[in-house]
Protein backbone atom coordinates (compact mmCIF):
# COMPACT_ATOMS: atom_id res chain seq x y z
CA UNK A 1 0.00 0.00 0.00
CA UNK A 2 2.38 2.57 1.11
CA UNK A 3 5.07 3.61 -1.32
CA UNK A 4 8.93 3.00 -1.13
CA UNK A 5 8.62 0.73 1.93
CA UNK A 6 11.65 -0.55 1.32
CA UNK A 7 14.08 2.70 1.47
CA UNK A 8 12.58 3.00 4.94
CA UNK A 9 14.59 1.98 8.23
CA UNK A 10 13.73 -0.92 10.88
CA UNK A 11 11.89 0.47 13.41
CA UNK A 12 11.38 -3.05 15.23
CA UNK A 13 13.02 -6.17 14.82
CA UNK A 14 11.98 -9.51 16.74
CA UNK A 15 14.76 -11.67 16.99
CA UNK A 16 14.15 -15.48 17.62
CA UNK A 17 11.89 -14.39 20.47
CA UNK A 18 10.37 -17.52 22.56
CA UNK A 19 7.69 -17.43 25.41
CA UNK A 20 7.14 -20.11 28.05
CA UNK A 21 4.23 -19.80 30.23
CA UNK A 22 4.56 -22.29 33.33
CA UNK A 23 8.20 -22.69 33.81
CA UNK A 24 8.04 -23.66 30.20
CA UNK A 25 4.97 -26.12 30.44
CA UNK A 26 3.39 -23.77 27.53
CA UNK A 27 5.01 -22.64 24.90
CA UNK A 28 3.14 -19.42 23.37
CA UNK A 29 6.04 -18.40 21.25
CA UNK A 30 9.14 -20.48 19.80
CA UNK A 31 11.79 -18.77 17.76
CA UNK A 32 10.09 -16.55 15.94
CA UNK A 33 11.90 -13.50 14.17
CA UNK A 34 10.02 -10.96 12.19
CA UNK A 35 10.48 -6.99 11.40
CA UNK A 36 8.10 -3.75 11.16
CA UNK A 37 9.29 -1.21 8.60
CA UNK A 38 8.57 2.86 9.38
CA UNK A 39 5.40 3.02 7.36
CA UNK A 40 4.56 -0.18 7.04
CA UNK A 41 1.64 -1.90 8.08
CA UNK A 42 2.17 -5.71 9.64
CA UNK A 43 -0.71 -7.76 9.73
CA UNK A 44 -0.52 -11.06 12.00
CA UNK A 45 -3.44 -14.33 10.96
CA UNK A 46 -3.58 -18.04 12.60
CA UNK A 47 -5.67 -20.19 14.11
CA UNK A 48 -6.74 -19.38 17.82
CA UNK A 49 -4.02 -20.13 20.83
CA UNK A 50 -1.50 -19.84 17.76
CA UNK A 51 0.32 -16.97 19.58
CA UNK A 52 -0.28 -13.72 17.70
CA UNK A 53 -1.47 -11.92 20.58
CA UNK A 54 1.49 -12.91 22.65
CA UNK A 55 3.79 -12.07 19.79
CA UNK A 56 2.09 -8.65 19.85
CA UNK A 57 2.10 -8.14 23.33
CA UNK A 58 5.58 -8.98 23.64
CA UNK A 59 6.27 -5.75 21.38
CA UNK A 60 5.88 -3.44 23.86
CA UNK A 61 6.80 -5.78 26.77
CA UNK A 62 3.55 -6.20 28.50
CA UNK A 63 4.88 -9.84 28.05
CA UNK A 64 8.48 -10.37 29.04
CA UNK A 65 9.93 -12.58 26.62
CA UNK A 66 11.52 -16.09 27.78
CA UNK A 67 14.19 -15.55 25.47
CA UNK A 68 15.45 -13.71 21.79
CA UNK A 69 15.45 -9.81 21.28
CA UNK A 70 12.94 -7.27 20.61
CA UNK A 71 14.76 -4.13 19.05
CA UNK A 72 12.61 -0.85 18.94
CA UNK A 73 14.27 2.05 16.89
CA UNK A 74 17.72 0.15 17.79
CA UNK A 75 17.20 -0.20 21.61
CA UNK A 76 17.06 -4.09 22.51
CA UNK A 77 13.31 -3.92 25.06
CA UNK A 78 13.98 -7.15 26.41
CA UNK A 79 17.30 -5.97 28.13
CA UNK A 80 16.30 -5.38 31.54
CA UNK A 81 18.47 -2.25 32.23
CA UNK A 82 16.22 -0.46 29.36
CA UNK A 83 13.20 2.24 30.68
CA UNK A 84 10.60 0.45 28.97
CA UNK A 85 8.01 3.56 29.95
CA UNK A 86 10.18 5.74 27.52
CA UNK A 87 9.89 3.29 25.31
CA UNK A 88 6.26 2.34 25.26
CA UNK A 89 4.95 5.66 25.34
CA UNK A 90 6.37 5.72 21.29
CA UNK A 91 4.27 2.55 20.44
CA UNK A 92 0.37 2.71 20.84
CA UNK A 93 -1.71 -0.28 21.67
CA UNK A 94 -5.47 -1.10 21.29
CA UNK A 95 -7.17 -3.92 22.43
CA UNK A 96 -9.95 -6.34 21.62
CA UNK A 97 -11.95 -5.02 24.71
CA UNK A 98 -10.95 -1.59 24.45
CA UNK A 99 -10.12 -1.01 28.23
CA UNK A 100 -11.45 2.73 28.62
CA UNK A 101 -11.02 3.94 31.89
CA UNK A 102 -14.17 3.70 32.90
CA UNK A 103 -14.07 6.32 36.19
CA UNK A 104 -12.48 9.11 33.90
CA UNK A 105 -14.62 10.83 30.88
CA UNK A 106 -13.60 10.79 27.38
CA UNK A 107 -11.68 13.79 27.17
CA UNK A 108 -9.72 12.50 30.25
CA UNK A 109 -9.21 9.32 28.93
CA UNK A 110 -7.44 10.85 26.00
CA UNK A 111 -5.15 12.98 28.19
CA UNK A 112 -4.75 11.38 31.59
CA UNK A 113 -1.42 9.87 30.58
CA UNK A 114 -0.03 13.16 28.38
CA UNK A 115 -0.29 14.96 31.19
CA UNK A 116 0.99 13.04 33.89
CA UNK A 117 3.80 12.29 32.25
CA UNK A 118 4.16 15.68 31.56
CA UNK A 119 4.37 15.10 28.06
CA UNK A 120 1.61 17.95 27.15
CA UNK A 121 0.47 20.69 29.52
CA UNK A 122 -3.14 20.14 30.17
CA UNK A 123 -3.99 22.89 27.77
CA UNK A 124 -1.66 21.21 24.85
CA UNK A 125 -3.62 17.72 25.74
CA UNK A 126 -7.14 18.84 25.87
CA UNK A 127 -6.40 20.75 22.82
CA UNK A 128 -5.18 17.54 21.19
CA UNK A 129 -7.81 15.52 22.16
CA UNK A 130 -10.35 17.70 20.76
CA UNK A 131 -8.76 17.82 17.58
CA UNK A 132 -8.77 13.98 17.50
CA UNK A 133 -12.31 14.07 18.55
CA UNK A 134 -13.27 15.97 15.97
CA UNK A 135 -11.28 13.95 13.65
CA UNK A 136 -13.67 10.82 14.63
CA UNK A 137 -16.83 13.00 15.46
CA UNK A 138 -17.25 12.38 18.44
CA UNK A 139 -16.35 15.49 20.14
CA UNK A 140 -19.57 16.01 21.60
CA UNK A 141 -18.95 13.07 23.64
CA UNK A 142 -15.93 14.31 25.85
CA UNK A 143 -17.27 15.12 28.89
CA UNK A 144 -19.42 11.53 28.76
CA UNK A 145 -18.12 8.43 30.50
CA UNK A 146 -17.05 5.53 28.43
CA UNK A 147 -20.68 3.64 29.89
CA UNK A 148 -22.38 5.85 28.06
CA UNK A 149 -20.75 4.62 24.62
CA UNK A 150 -21.49 2.32 21.86
CA UNK A 151 -18.77 -0.46 21.12
CA UNK A 152 -17.58 0.86 17.73
CA UNK A 153 -17.35 4.56 19.79
CA UNK A 154 -15.07 3.16 22.64
CA UNK A 155 -12.98 1.25 20.47
CA UNK A 156 -12.61 4.39 18.27
CA UNK A 157 -11.69 6.34 21.29
CA UNK A 158 -9.42 4.03 22.39
CA UNK A 159 -7.47 4.44 19.17
CA UNK A 160 -7.34 8.11 19.52
CA UNK A 161 -6.15 7.73 23.14
CA UNK A 162 -2.84 6.02 21.95
CA UNK A 163 -2.81 8.55 18.75
CA UNK A 164 -2.82 11.43 21.43
CA UNK A 165 1.00 9.95 22.67
CA UNK A 166 1.56 10.89 19.03
CA UNK A 167 3.21 7.04 18.53
CA UNK A 168 5.64 5.96 15.99
CA UNK A 169 3.74 2.53 15.34
CA UNK A 170 0.33 1.18 16.70
CA UNK A 171 -0.28 -1.96 17.89
CA UNK A 172 -3.82 -3.60 17.32
CA UNK A 173 -4.63 -6.85 19.17
CA UNK A 174 -8.36 -8.14 17.27
CA UNK A 175 -9.61 -4.25 17.75
CA UNK A 176 -12.89 -5.36 15.98
CA UNK A 177 -13.55 -8.94 17.48
CA UNK A 178 -15.81 -7.88 20.66
CA UNK A 179 -17.93 -5.73 18.39
CA UNK A 180 -21.75 -5.93 17.03
CA UNK A 181 -21.25 -6.73 13.16
CA UNK A 182 -22.28 -3.00 12.63
CA UNK A 183 -20.00 -1.45 14.54
CA UNK A 184 -17.23 -3.25 12.70
CA UNK A 185 -17.44 -0.98 9.39
CA UNK A 186 -16.57 2.24 11.56
CA UNK A 187 -13.03 1.27 13.42
CA UNK A 188 -11.80 -0.79 10.18
CA UNK A 189 -12.67 3.03 8.33
CA UNK A 190 -10.27 4.36 11.46
CA UNK A 191 -7.49 2.42 10.92
CA UNK A 192 -7.47 2.87 7.17
CA UNK A 193 -7.29 6.00 7.58
CA UNK A 194 -4.20 6.20 9.60
CA UNK A 195 -2.51 3.62 7.01
CA UNK A 196 -3.60 6.57 4.84
CA UNK A 197 -1.73 9.15 6.90
CA UNK A 198 1.53 6.67 6.62
CA UNK A 199 1.45 4.99 10.53
CA UNK A 200 3.36 1.96 10.67
CA UNK A 201 0.87 -0.58 12.27
CA UNK A 202 1.07 -4.07 13.34
CA UNK A 203 -2.63 -5.32 13.42
CA UNK A 204 -3.42 -9.03 14.87
CA UNK A 205 -7.11 -9.55 12.74
CA UNK A 206 -9.22 -12.11 12.12
CA UNK A 207 -11.28 -9.75 9.02
CA UNK A 208 -8.79 -11.26 6.37
CA UNK A 209 -10.53 -8.82 3.59
CA UNK A 210 -9.11 -5.77 5.75
CA UNK A 211 -5.54 -7.70 6.25
CA UNK A 212 -5.26 -7.66 2.44
CA UNK A 213 -6.67 -4.26 1.15
CA UNK A 214 -4.44 -2.54 4.11
CA UNK A 215 -1.16 -4.57 5.07
CA UNK A 216 2.33 -4.15 3.33
CA UNK A 217 2.89 -7.97 4.49
CA UNK A 218 1.16 -10.62 6.37
CA UNK A 219 2.48 -13.16 8.85
CA UNK A 220 0.74 -16.31 9.70
CA UNK A 221 1.12 -17.93 12.51
CA UNK A 222 0.59 -21.54 13.95
CA UNK A 223 1.45 -22.94 17.48
CA UNK A 224 3.52 -20.91 18.30
CA UNK A 225 5.45 -20.55 15.40
CA UNK A 226 5.50 -18.16 12.30
CA UNK A 227 5.18 -20.58 9.31
CA UNK A 228 4.91 -17.74 6.12
CA UNK A 229 5.19 -13.94 5.82
CA UNK A 230 5.08 -12.71 2.83
CA UNK A 231 2.61 -9.69 0.86
CA UNK A 232 -1.20 -10.35 1.15
CA UNK A 233 -1.30 -11.00 -2.61
CA UNK A 234 0.88 -13.68 -2.34
CA UNK A 235 0.13 -15.25 0.92
CA UNK A 236 -3.79 -15.40 0.48
CA UNK A 237 -3.65 -16.30 -3.33
CA UNK A 238 -0.41 -18.51 -3.64
CA UNK A 239 -0.03 -19.65 0.28
CA UNK A 240 3.22 -22.54 0.56
CA UNK A 241 2.29 -24.45 4.19
CA UNK A 242 0.01 -26.41 4.52
CA UNK A 243 -1.15 -25.28 7.64
CA UNK A 244 -1.80 -21.92 6.03
CA UNK A 245 -3.59 -23.60 2.90
CA UNK A 246 -6.44 -24.95 5.68
CA UNK A 247 -6.19 -22.31 7.75
CA UNK A 248 -7.09 -20.00 4.92
CA UNK A 249 -9.66 -22.64 3.63
CA UNK A 250 -11.68 -22.34 6.92
CA UNK A 251 -12.30 -18.93 7.40
CA UNK A 252 -12.49 -17.16 3.64
CA UNK B 1 -30.82 -32.49 91.42
CA UNK B 2 -32.90 -29.93 91.41
CA UNK B 3 -33.69 -28.56 87.89
CA UNK B 4 -36.26 -25.88 89.06
CA UNK B 5 -33.24 -23.79 90.30
CA UNK B 6 -30.91 -24.58 88.38
CA UNK B 7 -33.29 -22.30 86.04
CA UNK B 8 -33.97 -20.20 88.73
CA UNK B 9 -32.22 -17.22 86.06
CA UNK B 10 -33.91 -18.21 82.78
CA UNK B 11 -36.70 -15.81 83.51
CA UNK B 12 -38.15 -12.90 81.30
CA UNK B 13 -38.08 -10.66 84.35
CA UNK B 14 -34.11 -11.42 84.95
CA UNK B 15 -33.48 -11.43 81.50
CA UNK B 16 -34.94 -7.80 81.32
CA UNK B 17 -34.66 -6.22 84.29
CA UNK B 18 -33.57 -3.02 83.95
CA UNK B 19 -34.08 -1.36 86.91
CA UNK B 20 -30.11 -0.26 87.05
CA UNK B 21 -30.93 2.14 84.38
CA UNK B 22 -31.79 5.03 85.89
CA UNK B 23 -28.53 5.12 88.24
CA UNK B 24 -25.99 3.43 86.05
CA UNK B 25 -27.27 4.60 82.29
CA UNK B 26 -24.47 6.98 81.93
CA UNK B 27 -21.62 4.00 81.97
CA UNK B 28 -23.55 2.36 79.19
CA UNK B 29 -23.70 5.41 77.11
CA UNK B 30 -20.02 6.87 77.96
CA UNK B 31 -19.74 2.80 76.85
CA UNK B 32 -21.01 3.37 73.74
CA UNK B 33 -18.89 6.26 72.87
CA UNK B 34 -15.52 4.36 73.83
CA UNK B 35 -16.89 1.25 71.89
CA UNK B 36 -17.29 3.23 68.72
CA UNK B 37 -14.29 5.94 69.05
CA UNK B 38 -11.67 2.70 69.40
CA UNK B 39 -13.61 1.08 66.72
CA UNK B 40 -13.36 3.72 64.20
CA UNK B 41 -10.27 5.35 65.46
CA UNK B 42 -8.10 1.42 65.03
CA UNK B 43 -9.63 0.85 61.17
CA UNK B 44 -8.82 4.68 60.06
CA UNK B 45 -5.04 4.16 61.31
CA UNK B 46 -5.01 0.44 59.84
CA UNK B 47 -5.72 2.02 56.54
CA UNK B 48 -2.41 3.06 55.47
CA UNK B 49 -0.38 0.40 57.18
CA UNK B 50 -2.89 -1.47 55.14
CA UNK B 51 -2.31 -0.31 51.80
CA UNK B 52 0.87 -0.76 51.90
CA UNK B 53 1.06 -4.24 53.14
CA UNK B 54 -1.34 -4.96 50.07
CA UNK B 55 1.01 -3.15 47.54
CA UNK B 56 3.86 -5.09 49.03
CA UNK B 57 2.06 -7.86 49.14
CA UNK B 58 1.55 -7.60 45.08
CA UNK B 59 4.80 -6.49 44.85
CA UNK B 60 7.20 -8.50 42.09
CA UNK B 61 9.97 -8.22 44.88
CA UNK B 62 9.77 -11.88 46.69
CA UNK B 63 11.61 -10.23 49.84
CA UNK B 64 8.85 -7.28 50.66
CA UNK B 65 6.04 -9.84 49.80
CA UNK B 66 7.53 -11.98 52.15
CA UNK B 67 7.27 -9.70 54.77
CA UNK B 68 4.17 -8.74 53.83
CA UNK B 69 2.86 -11.84 53.80
CA UNK B 70 4.62 -12.81 57.05
CA UNK B 71 2.48 -9.68 59.17
CA UNK B 72 -0.36 -10.57 57.77
CA UNK B 73 -0.58 -14.49 58.68
CA UNK B 74 1.04 -14.13 61.93
CA UNK B 75 -1.98 -11.15 62.97
CA UNK B 76 -4.55 -13.34 61.24
CA UNK B 77 -2.91 -16.63 62.61
CA UNK B 78 -3.20 -15.32 66.46
CA UNK B 79 -6.09 -14.49 68.45
CA UNK B 80 -6.45 -10.48 68.85
CA UNK B 81 -6.58 -11.47 72.62
CA UNK B 82 -3.08 -12.53 72.62
CA UNK B 83 -1.68 -9.65 70.45
CA UNK B 84 -3.90 -7.11 72.75
CA UNK B 85 -1.60 -8.41 75.80
CA UNK B 86 1.48 -8.85 73.73
CA UNK B 87 1.49 -4.90 72.76
CA UNK B 88 -0.17 -3.65 75.49
CA UNK B 89 2.26 -5.21 78.37
CA UNK B 90 5.01 -5.85 75.91
CA UNK B 91 5.28 -2.44 73.98
CA UNK B 92 3.48 -0.01 75.59
CA UNK B 93 5.28 -1.88 78.83
CA UNK B 94 8.32 -0.04 77.71
CA UNK B 95 6.68 3.13 76.08
CA UNK B 96 4.88 4.68 79.02
CA UNK B 97 1.99 7.14 78.01
CA UNK B 98 1.19 9.88 81.25
CA UNK B 99 -2.28 8.95 82.39
CA UNK B 100 -4.22 12.54 80.43
CA UNK B 101 -7.51 12.42 80.26
CA UNK B 102 -9.78 13.39 77.67
CA UNK B 103 -13.08 14.04 78.83
CA UNK B 104 -13.42 10.70 80.60
CA UNK B 105 -10.85 8.46 78.56
CA UNK B 106 -7.84 7.91 80.25
CA UNK B 107 -5.06 8.34 77.06
CA UNK B 108 -2.65 5.52 78.85
CA UNK B 109 -5.01 2.92 78.05
CA UNK B 110 -6.80 4.44 75.14
CA UNK B 111 -3.60 4.56 73.48
CA UNK B 112 -2.52 1.36 73.28
CA UNK B 113 -5.50 -0.43 73.17
CA UNK B 114 -6.37 1.44 69.56
CA UNK B 115 -2.80 1.00 68.75
CA UNK B 116 -3.18 -2.73 69.50
CA UNK B 117 -6.38 -2.94 67.59
CA UNK B 118 -4.95 -1.02 64.53
CA UNK B 119 -2.29 -3.48 64.46
CA UNK B 120 -4.48 -6.32 63.96
CA UNK B 121 -6.95 -4.71 61.69
CA UNK B 122 -4.13 -3.28 59.15
CA UNK B 123 -3.24 -7.74 58.71
CA UNK B 124 -7.52 -7.95 57.77
CA UNK B 125 -7.66 -4.50 55.99
CA UNK B 126 -4.65 -5.67 53.76
CA UNK B 127 -6.16 -8.42 52.30
CA UNK B 128 -9.80 -6.35 51.93
CA UNK B 129 -7.55 -3.79 49.91
CA UNK B 130 -5.88 -7.22 47.71
CA UNK B 131 -8.91 -8.09 46.83
CA UNK B 132 -10.61 -5.14 45.76
CA UNK B 133 -7.26 -4.12 44.13
CA UNK B 134 -7.38 -7.74 42.05
CA UNK B 135 -11.14 -7.53 41.62
CA UNK B 136 -9.93 -4.46 38.56
CA UNK B 137 -9.64 -6.09 34.99
CA UNK B 138 -5.78 -6.66 34.31
CA UNK B 139 -6.92 -4.98 31.16
CA UNK B 140 -7.07 -1.46 32.55
CA UNK B 141 -3.51 -1.97 33.94
CA UNK B 142 -2.34 -2.87 30.59
CA UNK B 143 -3.94 -0.43 28.98
CA UNK B 144 -1.88 2.51 31.67
CA UNK B 145 0.92 0.77 31.53
CA UNK B 146 0.89 0.37 27.66
CA UNK B 147 0.41 4.74 27.22
CA UNK B 148 3.63 5.08 29.21
CA UNK B 149 2.72 5.32 32.78
CA UNK B 150 5.09 3.45 35.21
CA UNK B 151 3.52 0.90 37.91
CA UNK B 152 3.09 3.30 40.80
CA UNK B 153 1.29 6.12 38.28
CA UNK B 154 -1.03 3.70 36.77
CA UNK B 155 -1.98 1.96 40.28
CA UNK B 156 -2.63 5.72 41.85
CA UNK B 157 -4.56 7.13 38.86
CA UNK B 158 -6.29 4.07 37.06
CA UNK B 159 -6.22 0.75 39.66
CA UNK B 160 -7.22 2.49 43.09
CA UNK B 161 -10.04 4.66 41.99
CA UNK B 162 -11.81 2.00 40.49
CA UNK B 163 -10.85 -0.66 43.57
CA UNK B 164 -12.53 1.71 46.20
CA UNK B 165 -15.29 0.35 44.96
CA UNK B 166 -14.88 -2.46 46.00
CA UNK B 167 -13.06 -1.66 48.98
CA UNK B 168 -15.14 0.71 51.01
CA UNK B 169 -18.14 -1.54 51.72
CA UNK B 170 -15.48 -4.15 52.81
CA UNK B 171 -13.97 -2.02 55.20
CA UNK B 172 -17.41 -0.75 56.24
CA UNK B 173 -17.74 -4.47 57.27
CA UNK B 174 -14.08 -4.30 59.28
CA UNK B 175 -15.82 -1.81 61.12
CA UNK B 176 -18.96 -3.75 62.35
CA UNK B 177 -16.28 -6.48 63.31
CA UNK B 178 -14.27 -3.98 65.50
CA UNK B 179 -17.26 -2.91 66.99
CA UNK B 180 -17.60 -6.11 68.36
CA UNK B 181 -13.87 -7.66 68.79
CA UNK B 182 -12.99 -4.31 70.58
CA UNK B 183 -15.09 -5.62 73.69
CA UNK B 184 -11.84 -7.37 74.90
CA UNK B 185 -10.57 -4.26 75.97
CA UNK B 186 -12.67 -4.56 78.58
CA UNK B 187 -9.96 -7.13 79.96
CA UNK B 188 -7.72 -4.09 80.13
CA UNK B 189 -9.88 -1.75 81.87
CA UNK B 190 -11.24 0.23 79.03
CA UNK B 191 -14.17 1.75 79.68
CA UNK B 192 -15.96 0.31 76.84
CA UNK B 193 -19.83 -1.18 76.14
CA UNK B 194 -18.68 -4.32 77.97
CA UNK B 195 -16.75 -2.91 80.84
CA UNK B 196 -20.01 -0.64 81.65
CA UNK B 197 -21.70 -3.91 81.63
CA UNK B 198 -19.75 -5.67 83.42
CA UNK B 199 -19.01 -2.50 86.57
CA UNK B 200 -22.83 -2.16 86.28
CA UNK B 201 -23.39 -6.19 87.41
CA UNK B 202 -20.77 -6.01 89.76
CA UNK B 203 -22.26 -2.93 91.48
CA UNK B 204 -25.35 -4.01 91.12
CA UNK B 205 -25.69 -7.95 91.69
CA UNK B 206 -27.76 -7.59 88.91
CA UNK B 207 -25.82 -10.24 86.95
CA UNK B 208 -27.84 -10.89 83.60
CA UNK B 209 -29.72 -8.06 82.43
CA UNK B 210 -26.61 -5.42 82.20
CA UNK B 211 -25.28 -8.28 79.65
CA UNK B 212 -28.48 -8.61 77.50
CA UNK B 213 -28.60 -4.89 77.06
CA UNK B 214 -25.19 -4.53 76.02
CA UNK B 215 -26.35 -7.17 73.79
CA UNK B 216 -29.16 -5.07 72.45
CA UNK B 217 -26.52 -2.20 72.27
CA UNK B 218 -24.13 -4.19 69.91
CA UNK B 219 -27.39 -5.34 67.93
CA UNK B 220 -28.74 -1.83 67.29
CA UNK B 221 -25.44 -0.51 66.09
CA UNK B 222 -24.16 -3.21 63.83
CA UNK B 223 -27.49 -4.78 62.16
CA UNK B 224 -28.40 -1.46 60.95
CA UNK B 225 -25.14 -0.74 59.99
CA UNK B 226 -24.32 -3.89 57.84
CA UNK B 227 -27.93 -3.62 56.38
CA UNK B 228 -27.19 0.03 55.14
CA UNK B 229 -23.95 -1.39 53.72
CA UNK B 230 -25.69 -3.97 51.66
CA UNK B 231 -28.17 -1.95 50.09
CA UNK B 232 -25.46 0.90 49.29
CA UNK B 233 -23.07 -1.92 47.97
CA UNK B 234 -26.19 -3.26 45.90
CA UNK B 235 -27.14 0.85 44.50
CA UNK B 236 -23.28 0.62 43.28
CA UNK B 237 -23.42 -2.55 41.89
CA UNK B 238 -26.63 -0.95 40.01
CA UNK B 239 -24.88 1.48 38.64
CA UNK B 240 -22.18 -0.16 37.35
CA UNK B 241 -22.91 -0.72 33.92
CA UNK B 242 -19.35 -0.46 31.80
N1 LIG C 1 -0.93 -15.97 30.78
C1 LIG C 1 -0.87 -17.18 30.17
N2 LIG C 1 -0.60 -18.28 30.88
C2 LIG C 1 -0.53 -19.49 30.28
N3 LIG C 1 -0.71 -19.70 28.97
C3 LIG C 1 -0.97 -18.63 28.20
C4 LIG C 1 -1.07 -17.32 28.75
N4 LIG C 1 -1.33 -16.46 27.75
C5 LIG C 1 -1.41 -17.20 26.63
N5 LIG C 1 -1.18 -18.50 26.89
C6 LIG C 1 -1.16 -19.61 25.89
O1 LIG C 1 -0.28 -19.25 24.86
C7 LIG C 1 -0.80 -19.65 23.61
C8 LIG C 1 -0.89 -18.47 22.68
O2 LIG C 1 -1.88 -17.60 23.16
P1 LIG C 1 -2.28 -16.27 22.42
O3 LIG C 1 -3.26 -15.57 23.28
O4 LIG C 1 -1.08 -15.51 22.03
O5 LIG C 1 -3.02 -16.83 21.11
P2 LIG C 1 -3.78 -16.04 19.98
O6 LIG C 1 -3.18 -16.46 18.70
O7 LIG C 1 -3.81 -14.60 20.28
O8 LIG C 1 -5.24 -16.64 20.07
P3 LIG C 1 -6.68 -15.96 19.86
O9 LIG C 1 -6.91 -15.88 18.38
O10 LIG C 1 -7.62 -16.90 20.51
O11 LIG C 1 -6.64 -14.62 20.51
C9 LIG C 1 -2.12 -20.32 23.88
O12 LIG C 1 -1.91 -21.70 23.92
C10 LIG C 1 -2.51 -19.80 25.23
O13 LIG C 1 -3.27 -20.75 25.93
MG1 LIG D 1 -5.34 -13.21 20.83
Amino acid sequence: MATNIDNNAVLIEVQNLRKEYNGGEVVALDNCSMSVRRGEVVSIIGPSGSGKSTLLRSLNLLETPTSGRIIFDGVDLADKKVDINLHRRRMGMVFQHFNLFPHKTVLQNITIAPINLKIMTKEEAEAKAMQLLERIGLKDKANEYPAMLSGGQKQRIAIVRALAMNPEVMLFDEPTSALDPEMVGEVLDLMHSLVMDNMTMVIVTHEMGFARKVADKVVFMAEGSILEVNTPDELFDNPQDPRLKDFLSKVI
Amino acid sequence: MNWSSLYADMNAANFFNFSFLPKYASFFVEGIIYTLLLSIVAVALAVIPALLLALMRLSKNKVIKAISGAYIAVFRSTPLLVQLYIIYFGVFGAIRIPSVYIGFIDLSRFIPGVVALAINSSAYVAEIFRAGILAVDIGQTEAARSLGMTGAMSMRLIVLPQAIKNILPALANELITMVKESSICMTLGMQELMWGAKTVAGNTYITLAPYVLAAMIYFCINFPASKAIEAIERRMRRGDKH
